[in-house]
């Protein structure tokens, strides 16, 4: 009996990972097809001679390389941000107390509820009436503080001892120093899972960028893509070579890094 | 040295008089013990001490100089913490640079080192220099908490729980080295604990404290043989003191079992006239002896052999009490045995635990 539960489960283990790979791995065979082994029917799996020349097509057709350099920005200054951000607006929740905290951690927490697609359309007022639709300062200026990351950090944070905090302080350690000699080379796990869900969820952000971008220069890789597809018709195969552009350097960032994702989302039990 | 007048604190947050109004003096290179059960606000004057918190009211004097309004970096002091709170990701060394290495008194890198190593070499970890904390055991991590204390040449050292977090050989060793190495340096120390025998043992002087309040300070032997209240004599002593409630009659304060005759006290040691109804007298377990004619007889309920005494427990007018016997006194269970009592050592409170013999 459990020799037989235990076949179901990984029977059924194998038949999600099938589900879930499976359009990802036909991404990359199609991409090397040829336009008509592509929109053959019936559709073909493996294709007769890899078409590397795609990715040269691809990346002719449509400006990826300004894409890459874009969103590469975007995701590194964003990050950087909620980096500056969370470490400072964390310690000032966990290490000193001041009239209202109580009150503002409800208020951080209540927000926390408020879904993403909610504020979208009053963040793009407030860009629009500041006159910054088409520009980096656009695409950045939302993601440079993040609630949930700070929340996230706050909660690493309060497992550092106060007393190494009162130790700085009689030792004549200002609050910055404190910060950046101690504070952050002892919470660099956290820093760290934080700065990789960040920069994956900046290089995977899709809504705001396209509604704050029109012009072709300030697209982000996502956005980028999208057009692409409607521009370029029905050129499957590019299609193809071009998403896998996009998707391999963060598949790459989650090879290397995956214990850290993984131990930041269990932690967190929720992705941000 | 350290004045201390008028000194109340009352925590904002949930109302808390932990303090209600503290009076001290410390002299200059006094070792002074702040001893006390949990919650009797020990730790409080240390954190007032330090400027970590903020008194309600009352004055703080380092050298007649009030330090209320100060900064703690600007208090020239050296603070211990409980769990020592060494950084983690430094070298010993690094710790011990630490406090010259920040703020406004930041000195030069090779300087800072040098003066690290001279404190280094007085406490005697400088073999440790490279390891990190996690890799040292409890007792040098205490060695390096002190030394990093001690690195910025402060006027006061204060010492919070120093002890509590070692083994207990370990904890007779340190605390013999703690008095040696203050002694040496000649700096003023201030040492919060909640083990007696702890205070006994390295302290010059001691405050006893509860609920707030100082109930007695002064040298360690005095407050195991002239308590100034009740609380004082049942806090020290172990095993403690036996308490028995009396009632005044005539010339004998009365209890069910034995009563004690008010002409057989020492006069000198009287400090006011026996006009109350009811009194508390207090008998150290050592000062009950087995003799006939006796004051009383008691069936002796269990023994305990502790090193070269032995604990003997029985009940006497309605209490439970110890004395302590000698190992060559061949003290049975269930034996019936005559007491008598040592007049002079013993001490009679009124109910509100002032001392009046």
């Amino acid at each position: 009996m459990e020799r037989f539960n235990n076949a179901v489960s990984k029977l059924f283990v194998v038949i999600m990972a099938i589900i879930t790979l499976f359009p990802f791995i036909y991404m990359l065979l199609a991409s090397l097809m040829t336009f008509q082994e592509a929109t053959s029917i019936p559709p073909k799996l493996f294709p007769a001679h890899p078409q590397f020349k795609n990715y040269a097509e691809a990346l002719e057709e449509a400006p990826f390389v300004q894409y890459f350099i874009n969103t590469i920005f975007v995701s590194v200054v964003s990050t950087f941000g909620t980096l500056v951000t969370s470490i400072l607006s964390a310690f000032a929740l966990v290490k000193l107390n001041f009239k209202g905290k109580n009150m503002l951690l409800l208020g951080m927490a209540a927000l926390l509820m408020v879904p993403y697609e909610v504020t979208v359309f009053t963040n793009f007022q407030t860009i629009a009436q500041l006159g910054l639709i088409n520009t980096y300062t656009a695409l950045i200026i939302p993601s440079l503080a993040s609630i949930f990351y700070t929340f996230y950090l706050k909660e690493f944070l309060s497992s550092i001892p106060i007393s190494y905090y009162k130790a700085a302080k009689v030792d004549g350690c200002s609050d910055l120093e404190f910060i950046t000699r101690i504070l952050i080379p002892l919470s660099k796990p956290a820093l760290f899972t934080m700065s990789i869900l960040s920069f994956i969820s900046g290089w995977n952000s899709f809504l705001w960028p396209i509604l704050v971008t029109n012009e072709p220069e300030m697209r982000l890789l996502s956005n980028g893509l999208t057009s692409f597809a409607t521009e370029s018709g029905s050129n499957v195969h590019l299609q193809m070579a071009a998403s896998t552009l996009s998707v391999v350097p963060i598949l790459i960032l989650y090879l290397i890094f995956r214990k850290q994702i993984i131990r930041g989302v269990v932690r967190s039990g929720i992705k941000g | 040295m350290i004045s201390i007048a008028n000194l109340r604190k009352v925590y904002e947050d949930n109302g808390y008089e932990a303090l209600k109004s503290i009076d001290l003096n410390i002299k200059e290179g006094d070792l002074v013990c702040l001893l006390g059960p949990s919650g009797c606000g020990k730790t409080t004057i240390l954190n007032l001490l330090a400027g970590l918190l903020d008194p309600t009211s009352g004055d703080i004097k380092f050298d007649n100089v009030s330090v209320v309004n100060k900064h703690p970096k600007d208090r020239n002091i050296g603070l211990v913490f409980q769990n020592y709170a060494l950084y983690p990701h430094m070298t010993v060394m690094e710790n011990v640079m630490f406090p010259l290495t920040v703020g406004n008194k930041k000195t030069k890198k090779s300087k800072a080192k040098e003066i690290a190593q001279k404190y280094m070499k007085i406490t005697n970890i400088t073999e440790l220099a490279d390891k990190k904390p996690g890799n040292m055991s409890g007792g040098q991590q205490q060695r390096v908490a002190i030394t990093r204390a001690l690195v910025q040449n402060p006027k006061v050292l204060l010492l919070d729980e120093p002890l509590s977090n070692l083994d207990a050989r370990l904890r007779l060793k340190i605390r013999e080295e703690i008095r040696r190495l203050v002694k040496e340096i000649g700096i003023t120390t201030i040492f919060v604990t909640h083990d007696q025998e702890e205070a006994l043992s390295i302290s010059d002087k001691i405050v006893i404290m509860d609920q707030g309040i100082v109930q007695q300070y002064d040298i360690p032997q005095n407050l195991y043989l002239e308590p100034a209240n009740l609380f004082v004599a049942k806090f020290m002593g172990n095993p403690i003191i036996n308490i028995f409630e009396m009632k005044k009659e005539e010339d004998y304060l009365k209890g069910s079992d034995f009563s004690i005759k008010l002409d057989k006290l020492d006069k000198t040691r009287v400090k006011d006239d026996f006009n109350k109804s009811k009194y508390i007298v207090g008998i150290r377990p050592e000062y009950f002896k087995l003799t006939t004619p006796s004051l009383f007889n008691a069936e002796i309920e269990t023994v305990e052999l502790i090193g070269k005494d032995r604990i003997v427990n029985f009940t006497i007018n309605g209490e439970h009490s110890k004395a302590i016997t000698d190992i060559n006194d061949k003290v049975k269970e269930n034996e019936i045995v005559g007491f008598d009592i040592e007049y002079d050592k013993i001490y009679i409170f009124e109910e509100d635990g002032r001392r009046v013999y």
